[in-house]
């Protein structure tokens, strides 16, 4: 479904993927981990289109991305639940899900897609008229993958979900994504710090350092690596 | 007695050419709120549009078909579309590199180019105005301009003249305000505006074209302004830089009503015109304009974000 080769990308004259590859299938969970800096949000946003690419390719169910402007991505399918959540604060929880709805698909499956976020996060339906900048970081994270899944994506891509939550609000998040993946079949793509939650929802995994792919694996192989082990679950 | 005929004289007054104010600074707000661009060539878009009035009202006989009543509100309403074609190719062609998701890498945001952009851009306008429309002030005929409405208070005893060109124009400028609040809080693409203005990245990465987002936003934007100039031409007559008297009037009443509030921004021009009407009462006309600056730097000490600005933190 998603295939990356040999990017390279940056800011301005920093680089900060240094050849990466890798790639997901339909129906995966795929996650990628690694220390802060290593690049995994440039990744994404390469894949979203807001930070250039330098060379190396990007293919998403047979398009080349690189002809294909930003703001056409989503239309594609891509879903990215960014960093930080980036919800739009000045409008109600529902006006934020009307958004994510932009896509062509999103806007036709919409009663169907909000039947089922509101039952994955059931305290949305309550929230529905609130502005998204009132909710409590937990919420608005919600808020932020039910924006996602409201596009009808067919990948999900997920950048740090559980940044800035408290461990049981994390855990639930974790829980409802591997729920979504099982359930609706959704491919996901997920970036995160929190390696052992990360492994353990995952089929596959990358490991991401300073740019390269250090390491990549089943979420079992990656899980008895040694290195992994140590500089990451602290085994 | 006397005084308070004054009084309310000065305040109907400062209604109606407030709403007119209002609507300008509308457009403005807009503009601001969505793009965060200061346009300060928004005064020249206006004289522009007030241009555009008198030339629709001329060359189409408007005067002759639908008389001097209507006719002067009709080509106001025609300025509109014109000048939203001049803002969004304006935006596509020249704004557009120094804003929206082009800025990331330009210093300061791409503010200071900003800054230069529009003011060139304001220059050009009135001097590009001064060679086509000249110098000499013009304004579009309207019967209504000289007619007033009496009305009488404490039985006879106090009487108010409503200018009956200001009144009609004030209530297309209310009218005007409403459908936009209306297309901005209601509509899928007034909601695209409104993400787009809370978070560029996030609006793209949801497949909102925000290019076209602030296409659509500077042309509605100078459109409105332009609008409330056509209205103002029938009863102020005015030359190329006629956007200077009232660019300053604007900004005020932006600030004043809150930053980047669309409803806040009507308010603040109101008031701008209410007091600027009333403090005729107490000052010589050519001070006029110091009062809007006493309760606007008032306002910025006591009450920085605004009469309805709200604080909030922009994530």
């Amino acid at each position: 479904m998603l295939e990356i080769e040999e990017l390279h990308a940056g800011y301005g004259g920093t680089p900060v993927l240094k050849g990466v590859s890798l790639r997901v299938g339909q129906g995966e969970f795929v996650a990628v981990v690694g220390p802060n800096g290593a690049g995994k949000t440039t990744l994404f946003k390469a894949i979203s289109g807001t930070v250039a690419t330098r060379s190396g390719r990007i293919r998403f169910q047979g398009t080349d991305l690189a002809a294909v402007p930003a703001s056409r991505r989503a239309h594609l399918g891509i879903a990215h639940v960014p960093e930080g959540r980036q919800l739009f604060p000045s409008l109600t929880v529902m006006e934020n899900l009307e958004m994510g709805a932009s896509t062509e698909a999103g806007r036709r499956d919409w009663a169907r897609n909000l039947d089922r976020v509101l039952a994955w996060f059931p305290i949305l339906a309550e929230r529905r008229s609130q502005l998204a900048g009132t909710l409590s970081g937990g919420q608005q994270q919600m808020v932020a993958v039910a924006r996602g899944l409201a596009s009808s994506p067919h990948l999900l891509m997920l950048d740090e979900p559980s940044m800035g939550l408290a461990p049981a609000v994390a855990e639930f998040i974790f829980e409802r994504l591997a729920e979504i993946h099982r359930e609706a079949g959704l491919t996901i793509l997920l970036v995160e710090q929190r390696v052992a939650e990360a492994l353990e929802s995952a089929d596959r995994g990358y490991v991401l350092e300073a740019g390269r792919i250090a390491l990549e694996g089943t979420h079992a192989e990656l899980r008895r690596d040694d290195r992994v082990r140590q500089a990451y679950l602290g085994m | 007695m006397l005084q308070l005929e004054g009084f309310l004289q000065a305040l109907n007054a400062g209604l109606l050419l407030g709403a007119h104010y209002g609507l300008m600074c509308v457009g403005l707000s807009l503009i601001f709120g969505v793009m965060r661009v200061i346009n300060f060539a928004h005064g020249d878009f206006m004289m522009v549009g007030m241009y555009a009035a008198f030339h629709i009202f001329t060359l189409l006989g408007l005067g002759a078909l639908l008389g001097e009543g209507a006719g002067p509100y009709v080509a106001a309403l025609l300025a509109a579309p014109v000048l939203f074609v001049l803002g969004y190719l304006a935006q596509r062609f020249l704004v557009s590199r120094v804003t929206g998701t082009r800025v990331g890498n330009l210093e300061g945001e791409g503010h200071y180019a900003q800054l230069i952009l529009t003011l060139g851009l304001s220059l050009i306008l009135q001097s590009g105005g001064q060679i086509l429309f000249g110098s000499v002030p013009v304004s579009v005929p309207s019967e209504l301009s000289s007619e007033a409405w009496e009305l009488e208070f404490a039985g006879g005893a106090l009487v108010v003249f409503v200018n009956q060109a200001r009144a009609w124009g004030a209530v297309v400028a209310v009218a005007i305000v409403t459908l936009l609040v209306l297309l901005i809080t209601r509509s899928r693409t007034g909601k695209s505006l409104r993400a787009a203005a809370d978070n560029v990245q996030a609006a793209l990465y949801m497949g909102i074209d925000v290019d076209r987002a602030h296409r659509l936003t500077f042309g509605l934007g100078v459109a409105i302004t332009a609008v409330a100039g056509g209205l103002l031409a029938s009863s102020y007559p005015f030359t190329p830089y006629v956007g200077l008297e009232f660019v300053i009037i604007m900004y005020a009443g932006v600030v004043l009503g809150g930053l980047g509030s669309t409803v806040g921004a009507f308010w603040g021009g109101l008031l701008i015109g209410v007091i600027q009407q009333c403090s005729a009462l107490l000052l010589p006309t050519q001070l006029q304009n110091t009062a809007i600056f006493a309760v606007f730097l008032l306002v910025v000490f006591l009450r920085p974000q605004g009469l309805l600005g709200r604080v909030s933190e922009r994530t």
